[in-house]
């Protein structure tokens, strides 16, 4: 078996509530890992962690405990510049690139920047702006021009470039096309198969389009309330989901067909998200769980395996 | 058909300090009372300006040049006074917008938000605004509303913030009501819910709706026609099992052809158009999706194409030249 080039263990983030004395359970105990060269995605409702979840593992948020290890180096034994070396192996593409451009800055400059704090040789810089955006699939010639002459699509690529000049082994890219029109979309997912396979970069993809992760990642995790439900091979997940969240979530996706979708059986999750300050016990779908027992109150549910790589954390998995 | 709102010919110019943009170029719609009809278009489409310019509702600090007619429940919108707008608005015509917390003042509470636009459309004071507010809040299904009534937008989900906010658009039964991108801002699975609400309220109350989204699947889900728009104009507009299951529009088709289907292999690469969307700065002399079109010919790049009728089904209309050659199978403009 290869050893995954990242691996988050047992990671728990909380946040200390508005309320006295109350926290906010944001991300309690998840452990996942991503392969080089493997996009995987990272699906749940807002409010589920998923985004707290991606900003501690790039340190954007500190974890409480847990370990995020990275090519085998633990990150939290790291201190100072040698915790951001290593850590810059791990880039973040954020979901707007109307916000995350610089607008006064050119699309070179905007490189050029990343580049420095690479510890790129000045001589070097040029060449290697040129060669970045080819990865992205963008003309040397847009190197003069400001984000804000581009459209989002081509903006979203600047950014995905300036993410790669820190040659990233890990890309962590929080919705990145939900900004995008549907047409420019694809341009975009298909850039994120191209760097996964020539480049070697493992995506963790983050996204509420079930559609669109199930057909850009080979694995997902699915998440609810701050932990992981149900994770599986994209076949295995889309195709048979166990965990009675994950049907639900997948069950709730209309269908563009309005034949298909007038047909489509409804399986109407009751409730809202439970608060995570006050998580329920035991298993904390069972509030709206349409096959919740009173053994579901009492212990948090393990994950089961049920296939090769295919995990859910439900008492009565397939029930 | 016995339109509520009805636009003819509209068109929208947008005057700003260097330019002037055709944002609305030449549009007719209408929609019936208790009818859904959904606005499709990428950024830029001018989906929203056509919905919103008829009704007075324009970007701040640019010009605004409108021609053609609109007209609600009979009254004509266009070339009338501001101050007769103002009295439509809330009252015949509401809104629902996109982001149900920036939409709600923070600082007051749900129940007085409500009973202050039951006051303003309605001339309910004190008890009976609330009264009125309360009776709101359980027709849009809010459960708990007494206590509801007390709380700020703060301490309520974004579904019930949504909830809020339909309740206030609907106070005074508009015969028209616009929701732009009404359930973009939420998750799924509350999704569903918000659009089994809005279907709900439509057939109690026989109010005609505009569903403007980019979202296939609402569209599918919500409503009767659909009308797709590309650069300002028109592509198509029909039934919505028509004009989703076999678009007589290339425009129409690659962005049905874009969305991922359940059926394409995990790994595979998505389906996207070709090139990009039109700038709206200069005019455009040809069809509008010509430079992208798989089908174009060069007359396509010189002459516009009208509204045309799509031969078997009534209502359903589509702006191709090549429009003869019928439905185009799936996957041929991908």
């Amino acid at each position: 078996m290869t050893t995954p080039v990242l691996e988050v263990r047992n990671l728990v983030t909380h946040f200390r509530s508005v309320e006295r004395g109350k926290t906010i359970k944001a991300v309690d105990g998840v452990s996942l890992h991503l392969n080089a060269g493997e996009i995987v995605g990272l699906i749940g409702e807002s409010g589920c962690g998923k985004s707290t979840l991606s900003r501690s593992i790039v340190g954007l948020a500190t974890p409480n405990s847990g370990q995020i290890v990275l090519d085998g180096t633990d990150l939290s034994t790291l201190r100072g510049s040698a915790l951001r070396r290593t850590r810059s192996a791990i880039q973040y593409v954020f979901q707007d690139p109307y916000s995350s451009l610089n607008n006064r800055q050119t699309i070179g400059e905007a490189l050029e920047e990343a580049l420095v704090i690479a510890g790129l040789p000045a001589e070097r810089r040029g060449a290697r702006t040129t060669e970045l955006l080819d990865h992205v699939g963008l003309p040397a010639a847009i190197a003069p021009r400001y984000g804000r002459e581009l459209s989002g699509g081509q903006r979203q690529r600047v950014a995905i470039a300036r993410a790669l000049a820190m040659n990233p082994r890990v890309l962590i890219a929080d919705e990145p096309v939900s900004a995008l029109d549907l047409s420019v979309r694809a341009q975009v997912m298909n850039l994120f198969f191209d760097l996964s396979r020539n480049l070697g970069v493992a995506c963790l993809l983050v996204a509420h389009d079930l559609a669109l992760v199930r057909q850009a990642a080979s694995r997902n995790y699915v998440m609810y309330l701050g932990k992981i439900v149900e994770e599986g091979a994209s076949t295995q997940l889309y195709g048979d989901p166990r965990h009675p969240y994950s049907r639900a979530l997948l069950a709730s996706a209309p269908s563009p067909d309005p034949v298909a979708e007038r047909a489509r059986p409804r399986v109407p999750l009751t409730g809202e998200l439970p608060s995570p300050t006050n998580p329920p016990s035991g298993c904390r779908f069972r509030t709206r769980c349409p096959v919740a027992q009173a053994a579901c109150t009492a212990t948090l549910p393990p994950p089961v395996e049920v296939a090769t790589g295919h995990r859910a954390a439900c008492l009565f998995e397939g029930a | 058909m016995n339109a509520v709102y009805d636009i003819r010919d509209l068109t929208v110019d947008l005057y700003t300090r260097s330019a002037a943009v055709r944002v609305v170029d030449g549009v007719s719609l209408s929609v019936a009372a208790g009818e859904c009809l959904a606005i499709v278009g990428e950024s830029g489409s001018g989906k929203t300006v056509m919905s919103f310019a008829p009704i007075g509702l324009m970007p701040e600090g640019v010009s605004v040049g409108l021609s053609g007619g609109a007209q609600l429940a009979g009254a004509d919108l266009i070339g009338g006074d501001e101050a007769a707008l103002a009295r439509l608005r809330g009252r015949e015509v509401a809104v629902i917008f996109q982001d149900p917390m920036t939409a709600l003042n923070p600082a007051r509470r749900i129940g007085s938000q409500i009973a202050e636009v039951c006051t303003l459309h309605l001339g309910l004071k004190g008890a009976a605004a609330e009264a009125r507010a309360l009776e709101l809040m359980r027709l849009v299904g809010i459960s708990d509303p007494e206590a509801r009534l007390r709380q700020y937008p703060h301490e309520l989900s974004g579904g019930l913030c949504q909830r809020v906010v339909i309740a206030m658009a609907i106070a005074a039964e508009p015969k028209l009501l616009i929701a732009d991108e009404p359930t973009t801002a939420l998750d799924v699975t509350v999704q569903a819910q918000i659009l089994d609400l809005l279907r709900d309220l439509r057939a109690r109350m026989g109010m005609a709706m505009i569903l403007i989204t980019h979202d296939i699947g609402v569209v599918a889900n919500a409503a009767d026609r659909v009308a797709v728009m590309y650069a300002g104009r028109l592509a198509e507009v029909g039934p919505v099992d028509q004009v989703l299951r076999a678009p007589t529009h290339p425009y129409t088709r690659a962005l049905i052809d874009a969305i991922p289907r359940p059926e394409d292999p995990v790994g595979s690469p998505f389906r996207g158009l070709p090139g990009m969307p039109p700038q709206l700065a200069g005019p455009i002399g040809g069809c509008a999706f010509a430079p992208r079109c798989p089908r174009a010919t060069p007359g396509c790049a010189t002459l516009r194409p009208p509204m045309r009728a799509v031969a078997g089904t009534p209502g359903w209309q589509a702006a191709c030249h090549h429009l003869t050659l019928a439905v185009i199978p799936k996957g041929a403009a991908a």
